[in-house]
């Protein structure tokens, strides 16, 4: 005989309505959990998509994503020539914020040698890859801009030559890939008022405090001025056999920069931009967790003390704890495991409309329902209690 | 054949100053078809009576015998007796609010007692049934407690005490929410229990007026129980 199910016939209503609400906290509970892989997904997005043996940037700097690095162009020459790398590109990675099409938009450029050099788009859904020196761009599909569309960036004009599904910044924007000059260009060159008016300063230094000639002035002009050609880091690809630790050293000592494998790489993001998000994130989904726990508890409390009088009845009748045991945690069970089932069913068909990725994995699901059944197997402690307490003898006398 | 029986049993509460004596030496004897009624007035005793005899409170002294097998006696509850399973068998409770489970209708309330001792599918239905028409409120078997009248509700809580066949009915004032006229109906009934199921019924009430037919009737005074 089913006691639990014929109780909550009875209270139907409240049992519904506090399905409802232990249902949407439990698909805030998941909805953080996929939050939570989203965020690690899109925060190792670009240097997972990059993948190379080798991450060169400037020394004791743990960049180029978990902190700033910048290294002149030409270094990656140097790194070139050191014994066991196969190839070595110069990269650029910059989070930025520009108008797209009249919007303000957030996203990152990447500039990378399109001829051939590493770095550059992996997975083109649409289009093709850049293939001149300027002026073309791959952008993510996320930008929401199409194939041939001209986007002004900076001082120039870019034709989107195709799209990407792959890749994202730390903050889950899009990317957008130009080549190396173009990305410079739009990272680095300042605008032409900026220039001229810099120009004429040092050009004033030059020829009134320092005293030179009109013509010495204009010679030494031009190599006074802000060298434009930096990158982030240079990325590279080992020699077949080349052993990684040999290499690292021999950058490390010979051109005094800092190398990471992908795998440090990813290290340092989790340890550093992303440690106290992650941790934040954990925290909360706990939080969730408890208060979810603690309102279940509460109800099956008080479920199970507006039944006392009944239970003490059962207990003089002859009931046996067991069941008095199996109704309290049925109906522990039976809350939790439909709140569960429906605050499933509601992040499942609205966590595309978050704002950053939510990526829901079945093993998150069935960890999180198995925490629940034991939160609420301990939930349904109190009640228990306080039915496994309660004297047959209340059930004599009176009301 | 004797169904009960109770020898200088004592129940003390308490010690020291605050010791009270709620049963002094009790001596009762009750015979299967017995109708019995336990008369006294509030504080007399008559509930610890009864839920010592219910097997429910420990008392501080005396001998238990339930359907031939000591129970209690001075050292203790007898081992090796499960005391929730001969409540369950061999026991009938009725009581004053009629304690209904609120959320099972009458007859799944008269089912309860049958689940319990694994009485389940047909033959528990059929049994149900016998009982509610034993009854008169088989048209009322599908109602929740709240749409019952007290009446009804007495006579549903009265199918549950008899459900398992007992050999024993404990009525703890079972006309107390009951005007006179239902009062005597249950009374009536419970009577018609004691003959025709050859159980033992033992009736505590306050209420002289009900006790009318009964083959014993005591008195219990100051935790003292005299033949009334």
């Amino acid at each position: 005989m089913d006691l639990a199910i014929y109780d909550l016939k009875i209270h139907k209503w409240r049992f519904i309505a506090t399905i409802i609400g232990v249902c949407l906290l439990f698909a805030v509970v998941l909805s953080f959990n996929g939050i939570y892989r989203g965020f690690l997904l899109e925060g190792l997005s670009f240097i997972k998509t990059t993948n190379p043996d080798l991450w060169v940037v400037e020394r004791d700097r743990g960049g180029p994503i978990n902190e700033q690095s910048i290294l002149p162009e030409f270094y990656h020459y140097n790194v070139a020539a050191i014994a066991g790398v196969a190839q070595a590109s110069p990269l650029i990675y910059y989070p930025v914020e520009r108008k797209i099409m009249g919007k303000k938009r957030r996203f990152a450029i990447v500039g990378y040698d399109v001829f051939g050099g590493l770095g550059g788009p992996q997975d083109i859904v649409a289009g093709h890859g850049i293939d001149q020196a300027h002026y073309e761009m791959v952008a993510h599909q996320k930008l929401g801009v199409k194939v041939g569309e001209m986007v002004r960036l900076g001082l120039h004009t870019y034709r989107v030559v195709g799209l990407t599904s792959q890749g994202s910044d730390v903050d889950g924007e899009p990317l957008v890939y130009l080549s190396l000059p173009d990305a410079q260009e739009v990272l680095f060159q300042r605008d032409n008022e900026e220039i001229r008016n810099q120009r004429e300063r040092l050009w004033q230094n030059l020829t009134r405090s320092v005293g030179l000639s009109k013509s010495e002035a204009d010679k030494y002009l031009a190599r006074l001025l802000p060298d434009t050609h930096l990158i982030n880091a240079v990325v590279v690809k080992l020699a077949p056999g080349a052993d990684v630790g040999a290499v690292s050293r021999q950058i490390q000592k010979w051109l005094y920069l800092s190398v990471y494998t992908t795998d440090q790489q990813i290290n340092l993001m989790l340890q550093g931009r992303l440690a106290k998000p992650k941790a934040q994130t954990v925290l909360f989904r706990i939080i969730l967790f408890i208060v979810s726990m603690v309102i279940i508890s509460l109800v099956i409390y008080t479920f199970t003390m507006e039944k006392i009088r009944s239970i003490a009845v059962m207990k003089l009748i002859g009931a046996p704890n067991w069941v008095i045991i199996r109704m309290v945690l049925e109906e522990s069970l039976l809350l939790t495991c439909s709140s569960f089932l429906f605050g499933l069913i509601l992040i499942s068909n609205t966590y595309q409309l978050f704002p950053r990725r939510v990526i829901l994995l079945p093993g998150d699901h069935v960890t999180t329902f198995l925490i629940a059944l034991l939160g609420a197997i301990l939930a349904s402690g109190l009640g228990l209690r306080q039915a496994l307490k309660t004297e047959p003898a209340l059930a004599l006398g009176g009301h | 054949m004797e169904v009960l029986r109770i020898e200088g049993l004592s129940k003390v509460f308490g010690s020291g100053r605050l010791e009270v004596r709620a049963l002094e030496e009790i001596n009762l004897s009750v015979s299967a078809g017995d109708l019995v009624a336990l008369l006294g007035p509030s504080g007399s005793g008559k509930t610890t009576l009864l839920l010592c005899t219910s097997l429910i409170l420990d008392p501080t002294a005396g001998k238990i015998v339930f359907d031939s097998q000591t129970i209690f006696q001075k050292n203790g509850w007898s081992g090796g007796v499960d005391i929730r399973r001969l409540r369950r068998e061999k026991m009938g409770f009725i009581f004053q609010s009629h304690n209904l489970i609120p959320f099972l209708n009458a007859r799944q309330n008269v089912l309860f007692p049958l689940s319990l001792v694994g009485t389940k599918g047909e033959s528990a239905d059929n049994r149900v049934m016998e009982l509610l028409e034993y009854m008169e409120i088989t048209e009322r078997a599908d109602y929740l407690p709240a749409l019952l009248s007290g009446g009804e509700q007495q006579r549903v809580a009265i199918a549950r005490a008899l459900a398992n066949n007992p050999r024993l009915i404990l009525a703890d004032e079972p006309t107390a929410s009951l005007d006179t006229v239902r009062g005597k109906k249950v009374m009536e009934l419970l009577k018609k229990i004691a003959k025709e199921n050859q159980s033992a019924v033992i009736v505590v009430t306050h209420d002289v007026r009900m006790i009318e037919g009964f083959d014993h009737v005591y008195q219990l005074k100051d935790g003292r129980l005299n033949l009334g």
